[in-house]
């Protein structure tokens, strides 16, 4: 009903030469004809902290349970066996208030870890969730530097990266594993624009601060804050995309600057030999 | 004179065998430490799973960016024609090929899967990745440097072939391909190939060594590596990582072979040790601007007074500015006029032990803050200790232990001298 209500006239003019293309090229599974942008939604000021999310996730993911992590306010760090984390934040302004944070991969709309991982193990699926191939990954952890969000960890077990995949083996189906365990509704899941839009409503309701609708280009993963996030004492990725390509081609560009720079200063330096050549055969003569 | 024989291959020497049991006692401590981590978890090598590029990256850094600079002062022979850098290129580009080839080495134990990445850089490469491009021109690079080796060594190789017997001769037929002609007009062929082979070298090398600063510069999330500032820098302490390394192995292997340095090299040294102080000087100067404009910058002023006055003050003011900077360039211009040998040495060897620290010092630095986290900016806390594990260091002893033991076999077995007209 969703896709039927938000599908616009622009949108469907862009899927007629997409649909023509696709049905020139047969079977073709490269060509994707899916409008549907999926997003996952977390409402601070609702989360009580029950770590149910994080249990479902690791028990639905197959990953290593550690009880003492799920205890209710043991501040946990995400790992290559924790996907997510529910962590207390506090307002500096009002130390009495306090909310809790589910965090793990925002799936950035352009992410950073895709476009630094040298085997292309990382990919942005047109639903919307960034997934690791784990067959695939070398394990250099470029994708952890790269991440402004510091995300994906290393798992010592199986030697790759691992994130959360915001469950892409369930969706659309069912919802993703969390989001089916929250008690109180502060997670949600669904269609991007109907996430998004639900979203903005709350951040108004509460009066709050809406992350991931701009930072580092936008992220599939929204976050209402009851605050702003230096407030609450979290650093605040920028509002553009992180390591975008023309940047780093800037950056390189830089580099082969320096390098013609040295070459040419290597030059001036082997014009020295001709000198010393010529004040040889001079101590010669005299 | 102990030293005397350790080289020569005296089986009387018994300096010979402490050298060469020490390198096998330190190969053998890096295997049991990869061996474990193989067996247990590669865990065992990380000081904290939010740092994940520590010692062994920085090794990696330190050999490659050494290598690369190798290369850019034996093609001042080659590429460029001086011929007083002629005189050292054996041993230059011998050097150059081990250091990256040891490099290598160390980040593939790095890597969860170092062989899938033969596969898939090839199979599926990231042409947006800047490590992609790093490993793609490296591998070009390792292989005109080998080339480039062949060519210089192919006369020495062949001559040692003419005049050896049995399986010698048949292994030293087989390294130059059967090919053991000693004419004046094969070595001038050779010469020619060996300068093409440099030029390339030379070419790879250096884009090699921008990328390699690229793979940092490119990560915005790191506000401190973020930049055009290493993709240059590593340019020219590449140069002067080049010079330390060349000066100090040209000299220990003299002094330990108990041979008189020709006065030619004498003089090549002299002058290498003042290039050498004029690139620091340089280096110093791009150090400072990176400071500065680090302090600067509100993302990246934290990671810069870690390095100034945090838990990396002693390293970057002691390491990395005094012994790996300022006491070099005053040493070196110093023993240069007064043409001492051995002041020359120990600058050059400060030098390399500053850099080595400054290596790892910039890597865990930048991992330290991050752009965005739920634990804020107390992430700082929740490391105890920025001095690398007991595993990872014994890793590093090994690889040195394997990269001087092939040293010794290349000085004793490769014609890798110095050849004076």
């Amino acid at each position: 009903m969703g896709r039927r209500n938000t599908t616009t006239r622009r949108q469907f003019l862009k899927f007629v030469p997409a649909a023509s293309v696709g049905l020139s090229l047969g079977n073709s599974a490269s060509v994707d004809a899916s409008f549907v942008k999926y997003g996952k939604f977390h409402d601070t000021t609702k989360c009580i902290g029950c770590k149910r999310c994080v249990s479902a996730c690791k028990r639905w993911n197959k990953l290593k349970i550690d009880r003492e992590e799920e205890l209710t306010d043991r501040e946990t760090d995400l790992s290559g066996q924790t996907w997510v984390v529910v962590n207390l934040t506090r307002d500096k302004r009002n130390r009495e208030d306090l909310h809790y944070l589910h965090w793990g991969c925002q799936h950035c709309i352009k992410p950073a870890c895709a476009g630094a991982c040298p085997v292309k193990a990382i990919s942005k699926l047109p639903e919307g969730p960034v997934i690791v191939n784990e067959n695939k990954c070398i394990g250099c952890r470029y994708c952890y530097q790269a991440c402004p969000y510091k995300v994906p960890r290393f798992d010592f077990e199986k030697r790759v990266a691992a994130k959360c995949t915001m469950c892409h083996d369930r969706i659309p189906r069912v919802k993703p594993a969390c989001v089916s365990a929250c008690p109180v509704g502060a997670l949600d899941f669904g269609i991007k624009q109907e996430i998004l839009a639900k979203a903005k409503k709350r951040t108004e309701e509460v009066g709050g601060y809406l992350l991931g609708e701009h930072e580092a280009g936008g992220t599939d993963f929204l976050t209402v804050l009851p605050t702003t996030p230096e407030a609450l004492g979290l650093v605040v990725a920028p509002e553009k995309v992180i390591s975008s390509d023309l940047d780093k081609l800037r950056i390189t560009s830089f580099g082969f600057m320096g390098a013609s720079l040295l070459t040419g200063l290597m030059y001036m330096y082997s014009r020295t030999e001709e000198e010393q050549k010529e004040e040889e055969e001079e101590e010669k003569k005299e | 004179m102990m030293g005397n024989a350790i080289l020569t291959g005296n089986t009387k020497s018994p300096a010979y065998y402490i050298w060469i049991s020490s390198l096998i006692a330190l190969m053998v401590l890096g295997g049991y430490a990869h061996f474990m981590s193989l067996l247990t978890s590669q865990e065992i090598l990380e000081f904290s799973i939010r740092i994940p590029w520590a010692l062994m990256v920085s090794n990696y850094v330190f050999l490659v960016v050494s290598g690369s600079g190798l290369c850019i002062v034996s093609s001042l022979g080659h590429v460029f024609g001086m011929k007083r850098y002629e005189l050292i290129s054996k041993r230059c580009v011998f050097l150059a090929f081990i250091t990256i080839l040891f490099g290598m080495f160390s980040i593939a134990i790095h890597l969860g899967h170092p062989e899938r990445a033969l596969v898939y850089n090839i199979i599926t490469p990231n042409f947006r990745s800047a490590i992609w491009w790093m490993g793609a021109l490296y591998s070009f690079y390792v292989l005109f440097i080998a080339v480039e080796y062949w060519f210089l060594a192919r006369v020495g190789l062949a001559n040692k072939a003419n005049g050896s017997m049995g399986l010698k001769r048949k292994i030293y037929c087989l390294m130059v391909v059967k090919k053991t002609d000693e004419s004046q007009e094969s070595q001038k062929n050779d010469h020619k190939w060996a300068r093409f082979a440099g030029i390339f070298a030379l070419f790879f090398g250096l884009s090699a060594l921008s990328t390699l600063g690229a793979v940092f510069g490119h990560t915005e999330a790191r506000a401190f590596w973020y930049g055009p500032y290493y993709p240059v820098y590593f340019l020219f302490s590449a140069a002067f990582c080049g010079y330390a390394w060349l000066i100090s192995a040209t000299i220990i292997t003299y002094q330990v072979k108990g041979k008189e340095i020709p006065e030619k090299l004498k003089k090549l040294l002299f002058e290498m040790g003042k290039i050498c102080a004029l690139l620091l000087s340089i280096g110093l100067l791009f150090i400072a601007y990176h400071v500065g404009s680090g302090l600067l910058n509100p993302a990246s002023s934290q990671s810069v007074m870690l390095l100034l006055n945090g838990p990396f003050s002693q390293s970057f003011w002691l390491f990395e500015i005094t012994i790996g900077s300022v006491l070099p360039i005053i040493f070196l211009l110093y023993s240069a006029n007064k043409k001492n040998i051995s002041g020359l040495l120990t600058a050059s060897i400060m030098v390399l032990v500053g850099v080595f620290v400054m290596r790892f010092d910039f890597l865990v630095v930048g991992e330290i803050y991050p752009m965005f986290s739920p634990m804020g900016k107390d992430a700082l806390v929740l490391v105890p200790s920025f001095f690398p594990v007991l595993m990872e260091i014994f890793v590093i002893a090994g690889i040195f232990g394997l990269l001087f033991f092939t040293y010794t076999l290349g000085v004793q077995f490769l014609p890798i001298e110095e050849e004076l007209p």
